[in-house]
């Protein structure tokens, strides 16, 4: 986070310190945890990962003869009797940006050693996140009712549904398997495994609130890939 | 604990108040891109306007949310550099696309 | 339980090395080198022997073992190779080779030889046994992830080797697998076969990313005291930007095999255009097979640099070693590998001048070939710069590298042939393309594979390898390898299109009949020729002379661990601290002929070394 200590070492600030820490011997990221740079070259493998999806979806609609189906038509939902265009996007939007919220918060309070607090606001984002991926399979149930099929559907070209299922299906996987991994860690916290250094189960390894946030940071990478779902699928 | 946690002191944390006003402009951004979509805005400015709050959500999420912001320029360049592989390929899809469009219009329908 | 984790062998935290001055008239502070940033890694040692062989942490047996799989897959490779010359040279002698089954050797042989068999061993083997060793780290970061990477990779091999005993046999589409034909009907392994193929790709790619982070995390943040970036030998260098391009072109491969694996499985059609067949419409229809290859190559070019690197990083030390020179232009070195990788992202379609992709792309897409063609360049100029006069050992490792040198600029020239468009679409889909892929990632990795086996032998196994059967090891593959590759050159601008099982009485195979022949002998010769080394392996492991510790008198931290070979924790109880690049080879004023990473200046003050 902050600019740590390091002894025999000035940390200057900017590209000359950028230019100074690359130079130097031992480690290029000053101060930073190796499980933390390995979940950012992790998420940056990822970032591919999902781009590489966006532009094959961008690919295959711009090149489309067919139409292209109207999302604000597909993704309207009754409320009231009154069609309202991507109500349920809007509020798994709210929802996600919530959990992201209480997982930035937990992740203060767990460097501050507030077991009690940090705990809480995990569950909160699993929580969230449970009713993330409920209301995404309420929208495929929904598209599916309708006639969507992966390889079909009847409102225009048929790659709408191909791209609609792979992505936000590969998207719904990565939030899924985050909140299994968040309720994992709110057992650890409140067992107080990372107040102890308690070793982990498989690795071995000594436990520290420093994987609240590597968990918080794969947490707000799903969050940022929604965003980018949002705009290009749903507003687009 | 010590062999093990690198460093102790903890990275000192952020006062609360700058998560909140952060999630609280999230919220106010996704409500705009939305209303992009509720006042129906058309051609480049949609285009514009949803790029805009896009990038914008983006930048908020990864600069404070994940704290890029406070990393050291090392971490920063060594994340947003490869990114310039994915603006060549999108760029170059962008083409390819519209020339797969032109060939099926001109070899299917225009009969060339 | 904390018992089971006390520090048994008593390492010991060295945050406070005491700061030394021996030299006559050195101030102290000459040899100072910052404390340790990083605590004292607290290694799992292991219990049983399963926990010690089998489901291993130690990088070095994970290491092994990536290389004994690897080996595994590229045999297979090689055998299927020999069943397609066997074809190719004397059509119909063999019976059992249909048409199909030869489609699917060809696919096989190349998938195999590139991603299982190269990839997997200079990153999976090399990278785990010479990271943590040359970066004087005592293990990989993340062992228990490292574990897991080598089993991900293995259940990929089994999955891919389960796909020869399936109905219909492995995929036969070719190993760029385009679509459509690779899913539909009419392909050799459409159903079982091309499933099988994506699983397996996929499962590697999830196994390679745990093991690229650790790679990675390993070289930028756990090296040891005194080792900075520009002071890591190139070899570390190579597998790094290597490791990096795997990590951003992998998930192109992923998301292609998705993509297809959905095509196949649920009828979407992501690559599927609409097809008539005998009349009929198919279901598919739609899809852009032109977005696969865009994909596949996205993943496909950056993999050529993926293999080439690690080879590019191992030949430069193993010149300077045996020449007793230091690399000549050592930071051009590493700026060369660096912007390879980059501009590798950039290059992709020229794999696809004759696609039917955007023509305008031909012109971007040729430049940046070109360009990338300079720091390649500049590299071959700086190795043969090393070479001259030099205090060369012509021994088997240097006899390696110098073929690699010959084969290497040999495929690098015909790929300047085929990097532009004009000249690149004659020659497509010919003989010409054949060997000049083999010739620059086949031949040329494979001349530095063998050559870093013998150089580093002697460290994995305590013993030192023949170096008679060597030499005839190596001329007998050099030779033959040219004999194979060079002809095909040839059989390409008479017009030969690659991937056809036979030519029948085409009017230009008069003189290509005969070539054919040479060309298959020659495979087989080289192919047997292998088994010396099999054959000296053997032998050296029950008779062969104990390697004295640092046989090779080098300087990179690899050769100065506490045993040879190198046990868990690789350094003992104190990590070496560096002071220098591996590369003072022949420092006038030096009593031996090398300086240690590890010589302290005071040390060497009396010598005219440079400070690196």
């Amino acid at each position: 986070m902050s600019d740590p200590k390091i002894e025999g070492f000035e940390l200057e600030k900017g590209f000359r310190g950028m230019a100074k820490d690359t130079g130097s011997d031992q480690t290029m990221f000053k101060g930073v945890h190796w499980g933390k740079a390995m979940m950012w070259i992790f998420l940056l493998s990822d970032t591919f990962v999902f781009s590489c999806f966006l532009i094959a979806y961008m690919k295959g609609r711009a090149s489309t003869p067919v139409e292209w189906p109207n999302p604000s038509e597909v993704f309207a939902l009754d409320a009231f009797g009154v069609p309202v265009p991507l109500l349920l996007i809007a509020l798994m939007t709210f929802v996600l940006i919530t959990s992201s919220g209480t997982m930035a918060l937990a992740v203060k309070y767990g460097y501050e050693r507030n077991r009690k607090m940090c705990g809480y606001l995990i569950l909160a984002t699993a929580l969230g996140g449970l009713t993330f991926v409920g209301m995404q399979a309420y929208e495929w149930s929904k598209l599916i009712h309708e006639g969507v099929r992966p390889w079909e559907n009847p409102f225009g070209a048929a790659q709408f549904g191909s791209f609609f299922f792979m992505i936000t299906g590969f998207h719904g996987t990565h939030v899924s398997i985050g909140v299994i991994f968040l309720f994992i860690y709110c057992y650890k916290v409140f067992a107080g495994h990372y107040d102890e250094g308690k070793r982990g189960w498989f690795t071995k390894m000594r436990g520290d609130y420093v994987e609240v946030e590597i968990l918080g940071l794969y947490w707000h990478f799903v969050d940022l890939v929604w965003v980018f779902i949002f705009a290009f699928f749903y507003l687009w | 604990m010590d062999e093990t946690n690198k460093k102790e002191q903890p990275s000192s944390t952020h006062k609360i108040g700058i998560y909140l006003w952060i999630w609280g402009l999230l919220f106010v951004l996704s409500f705009f891109s939305y209303l992009v979509d509720w006042y129906q805005f058309q051609g480049m400015l949609r285009w514009s306007l949803i790029l805009f709050f896009m990038f914008l959500k983006a930048g908020l999420i990864m600069a404070f949310f994940m704290h890029l912001y406070w990393e050291r320029y090392a971490l920063v360049n060594v994340l947003l550099w490869p990114m310039t592989a994915i603006v060549c390929f999108v760029a170059l899809m962008v083409a390819e696309g519209k020339y797969t469009l032109f060939s099926r219009l001109f070899y299917f329908f225009v009969g060339g | 339980m904390s018992d089971e984790y006390e520090n048994k062998s008593g390492y010991q935290a060295q945050s406070s090395e005491t700061m030394t001055g021996t030299g006559s008239g050195v101030s102290p502070d000459m040899d100072y080198v910052r404390p340790a940033e990083n605590p004292e890694q607290d290694l799992y040692h292991a219990h049983s022997f399963i926990e010690k062989w089998v489901f291993c942490q130690d990088a070095k047996v994970i290491g092994v073992q990536y290389f004994l799989t690897a080996v595994f897959t590229g045999v297979v490779g090689l055998i299927l190779s020999w069943l397609m010359r066997l074809q190719l040279g004397f059509p119909g002698l063999a019976g059992f080779i249909t048409a199909e089954h030869y489609y699917q050797f060809v696919t096989m042989h190349g998938m195999i030889m590139v991603v299982y068999f190269l990839t997997a061993l200079f990153l999976g083997g090399f990278g785990n046994y010479l990271i943590p060793l040359m970066v004087g780290a005592r293990d990989m970061v993340f062992p228990y992830v490292n574990m897991l990477s080598f089993w991900m990779f293995f259940v990929a091999v089994a999955v891919l080797m389960a796909s020869f005993f399936v109905p219909g046999g492995p995929t036969g589409a070719g190993w760029t697998l385009y679509p459509p034909q690779t899913i539909l009907e009419g392909t050799p392994g459409h159903g079982w076969g091309i499933l099988l193929m994506l699983i397996s790709l996929s499962l590697f790619v999830i196994g390679f990313t745990m093991g690229g982070l650790n790679y990675m995390i390993t070289i930028l943040q756990a090296r040891t005291r005194g080792m900075t970036l520009m002071r890591m030998p190139l070899t570390v260098w190579g597998i790094f930007t290597a490791t990096v391009l795997a990590m951003l072109a992998f998930p192109a491969l992923l998301v292609s095999s998705i993509m297809m694996t959905l095509d196949k499985l649920l009828g979407t059609s992501f690559f599927m255009p609409t097809i008539l067949k005998a009349g009929e419409v198919l279901e598919y229809g739609g899809g852009s097979p032109i977005l696969f290859q865009h994909l596949f190559w996205f993943f496909g070019h950056p993999e050529v640099y993926i293999v080439a690197l690690p080879a590019f990083g191992i030949v430069s030390d193993l010149i300077s070693v045996h020449a007793r020179k230091n690399i000549f232009g050592y930071r051009m070195m590493v700026w060369a590998i660096v912007g390879i990788g980059a501009l590798s992202f950039f290059v992709w379609a020229h794999h696809m001048y004759v696609s039917g992709m955007n023509p305008w792309f031909g012109f971007f897409f040729a430049s940046t070939t070109l360009i990338i063609a300079v720091p390649t360049a500049m590299k071959v100029y700086n190795w043969i710069l090393t070479l001259w006069r030099g205090n060369i050992r012509i021994n088997t490792v240097m006899l390696w590298c110098l073929g690699f040198i010959v084969t290497f600029v040999n495929g690098g020239i015909t790929g300047i042939f085929l990097g532009n468009v004009s000249v690149d679409v004659p020659l497509s889909d010919t003989y010409f393309v054949v060997a000049h892929f083999h010739m620059v990632m086949g031949i040329a990795p494979l001349m530095v594979i063998m050559g870093a086996i013998y150089h580093w032998f002697p460290l994995v196994a305590g013993k030192m390898l023949d170096e008679k059967l060597g030499k005839w090891h190596f001329w007998t593959t050099f030779l033959g390898a040219y004999s194979i590759y060079f002809p095909m050159h040839y059989l390409g601008f008479i017009g030969v299109p690659r991937r056809y099982y036979e030519m029948y009485d085409s009017p230009y195979m008069t003189s290509g009949v005969g070539l054919n022949e040479f060309i298959s002998t020659a495979a087989f010769i080289v192919g047997a020729a292998q088994l010396i080394l099999v054959f000296n392996i053997v032998k050296t492991m029950k008779t062969g002379k104990k390697a004295e510790k640092n046989p090779w008198k080098a300087n990179s931290l690899e050769w100065y661990t506490s045993t040879v070979p190198p046990e868990h924790g690789n350094f003992g109880e104190r990590l070496p601290v560096v002071h220098r690049w591996p590369y003072d080879y022949n420092v006038p004023g030096a009593e031996e002929d090398y300086l240690p990473q590890t010589a302290a200046p005071s040390e060497v003050a009396h010598t005219e070394v440079e400070k690196t």
